[in-house]
């Protein structure tokens, strides 16, 4: 009896626009989408002892994330400036300070780009980091046999096993050496081949090493002799001996110390430390020959959760920066309306300003976590 | 038109005075971490009550949840209740090891943990305290015994 009036209509569900429940329902499912990566990163890190926190190994400047902190501020505030001046029906002053934001957006993904190129050029990147000192030692011996590999492909390009590669790098360099009336060119060719055959003895003689896991003092060349020989057993000492007579000459032919030089007190020979190792890759940077071909090889370094810490690292701010892209593209559709932007954008500006509050807003707790704590 | 314009009123110096307190406290934060607090669970507790500060003052003003209605409550309560669970789910399993956890790391870090018993003289020994200071707040629960703890575990 009382619903004769046509004039007010039952008013049913939540009193804000369609579109505002939806972006807010949508920043539901983000609040929980954030949490989950930022809860799991802080539980591991609960868990983990030892994780990295030394900027000198993370290569975590403050200063970027702290001016990037600055930039999403100042980027929220000129969104509810943009917001407060378009109900105020400043339309011109609301679409120049969705542009900063914009810009700001840009700049924000710019120190970004700039941190993740960093963390490229160290190699902190999920998978590559070894977290012990024997990961470290196999690493270096994996990235200069690749290097060697790309090096004996790039001069034989016809042959694809290394092997081959390598008989014909001998065989040139014997057929070479062996040429009375060489040309410039064959000279030429003759000394490339034989740093590239230094080139792969020296990657050998490393890989050998870290695979017995022996002093890299201990020469290559008595390497066979001695692992024909079986030092766990008790007459260790005694097949020295008998050993030690029967390559006495050996050893004085290829000058080289004595074994006893190369034994721990123990009776066995010492173990290679990834101190060797990195002063080798150091020395072979610096030598004249070897050193340009050595590319990126670089000195490795155990970091402990390191592949963890990249891991969450890059999930969590990359999943941060793709929301932030997300956010520039919805400030472009509402900037290219340009001189037409009326009061009737206002709840479009509030959606979009309340997504990018919740960009700056999962910042605001990324910042101390990953760069602070 | 006009007297729309009339109408509105514009909250632009609150919004401004959110501005500069959010700036205000990236500050401290920052400061914070520069001056080296010794005591971790300090500069974890000032560093989260301040994000958790620059939150709220972000949610509640720019995001007007302050000025809104009570469908905020309706909308929020069952996503940060949601939230909340994975951290809680996951804690005692991956954070506070109620097992005795067996993973390459925690011998490696105990290892190193000796090494730097042994010899932390001459070479960079500030290096290595900061290091230790800072893994011992990291485990949370009373972390720095861990190298004493572990030997008892295997």
């Amino acid at each position: 009896m009382t619903q004769h009036h046509p004039s007010a209509p039952l008013k049913m569900g939540i009193p804000i626009p369609n579109s505002k429940l939806g972006m807010w329902l949508f920043l539901g499912t983000e609040i929980m989408f954030f949490t989950a990566f930022i809860g799991t990163y802080i539980v591991l890190r609960m868990g983990s002892p030892g994780w990295p926190t030394d900027v000198h190994v993370t290569h975590i400047s403050i200063a970027a994330g702290g001016f990037n902190t600055f930039v999403l501020i100042l980027s929220s505030y000129f969104v509810v400036v943009a917001h407060d001046a378009l109900l105020g029906q400043k339309f011109a002053k609301a679409w120049q300070f969705m542009l900063w934001t914009l810009l700001l957006g840009f700049v924000f993904l710019g120190v970004k780009g700039y941190e993740y190129t960093g963390k490229f050029q160290h190699d902190i990147l999920p998978g590559h980091i070894p977290e012990s000192d024997k990961q470290a030692m196999d690493k270096v011996v994996r990235e200069f046999g690749a290097i060697v590999d790309s090096r004996l492909a790039a001069m034989y390009p016809k042959l694809t096993k290394r092997e081959d590669q390598k008989s014909e790098l001998d065989t040139r360099i014997t057929a070479l050496k062996d040429k009375a009336d060489a040309t410039a060119a064959e000279k030429q060719e003759l000394a490339a081949a034989e740093v590239m055959a230094e080139l792969y003895a020296a990657q050998v003689d490393i890989k050998e090493h870290v695979r017995a896991n022996w002093t890299l003092e201990l020469p290559l060349v008595a390497f066979d002799q001695y692992r024909t020989m079986d030092e766990s057993s008790e007459d260790w000492k005694k097949k020295y001996g008998e050993w030690k007579t029967s390559n006495a000459k050996k050893f004085e032919d290829n000058s080289l110390k004595d074994l006893k030089s190369y034994l721990n007190a123990e009776g066995k020979i010492d173990p290679l430390t990834l101190h060797e190792v990195n002063d080798r890759v150091e020395a072979l940077k610096k030598d004249a020959k070897l050193g340009p071909l050595l590319g990126s090889l670089q000195p490795a370094h155990p970091i402990l959760y390191g592949n963890l810490f990249a891991s969450n690292y890059f999930l969590m701010t990359g999943f941060h920066a793709i929301h932030v892209i997300v956010g520039l593209f919805m400030f472009v559709l509402v900037l290219k309306k340009g001189s037409k932007l009326s009061l009737a954008d206002a709840t479009f500006v509030e959606n979009i300003g309340l997504y990018w509050h919740f960009v700056d807003l999962v910042w605001i707790f990324l910042f101390p976590l990953i760069y602070i704590l | 038109m006009s007297d729309h314009h009339d109408e509105y009123h514009s909250h632009g110096k609150l919004y401004l005075s959110v501005f500069l307190a959010l700036c205000g406290f990236t500050a401290i934060s920052i400061v914070a971490d520069l001056v080296h607090i010794p005591n971790r669970a300090m500069l974890i507790g000032i560093v989260l009550s301040v994000a958790v500060c620059k939150a709220l003052c972000v949610l509640l003003i720019f995001m007007h949840l302050k000025f809104e209605r009570a469908w905020k409550y309706l909308l929020l309560a069952p996503t940060f209740i949601l939230a909340c669970t994975i951290p809680f789910a996951l804690a005692p399993d991956v954070g506070m090891h109620y097992y005795t956890v067996s993973v390459p790391q925690l011998a490696e870090y105990e290892s190193q943990q000796a090494h730097k018993g042994d010899g932390h003289g001459g070479h960079g020994s500030d290096h290595g305290a900061k290091g230790g200071d800072k893994a011992h707040g990291g485990t949370d629960h009373g972390g720095g015994d861990h190298s004493h703890k572990a030997p008892e575990k295997h």
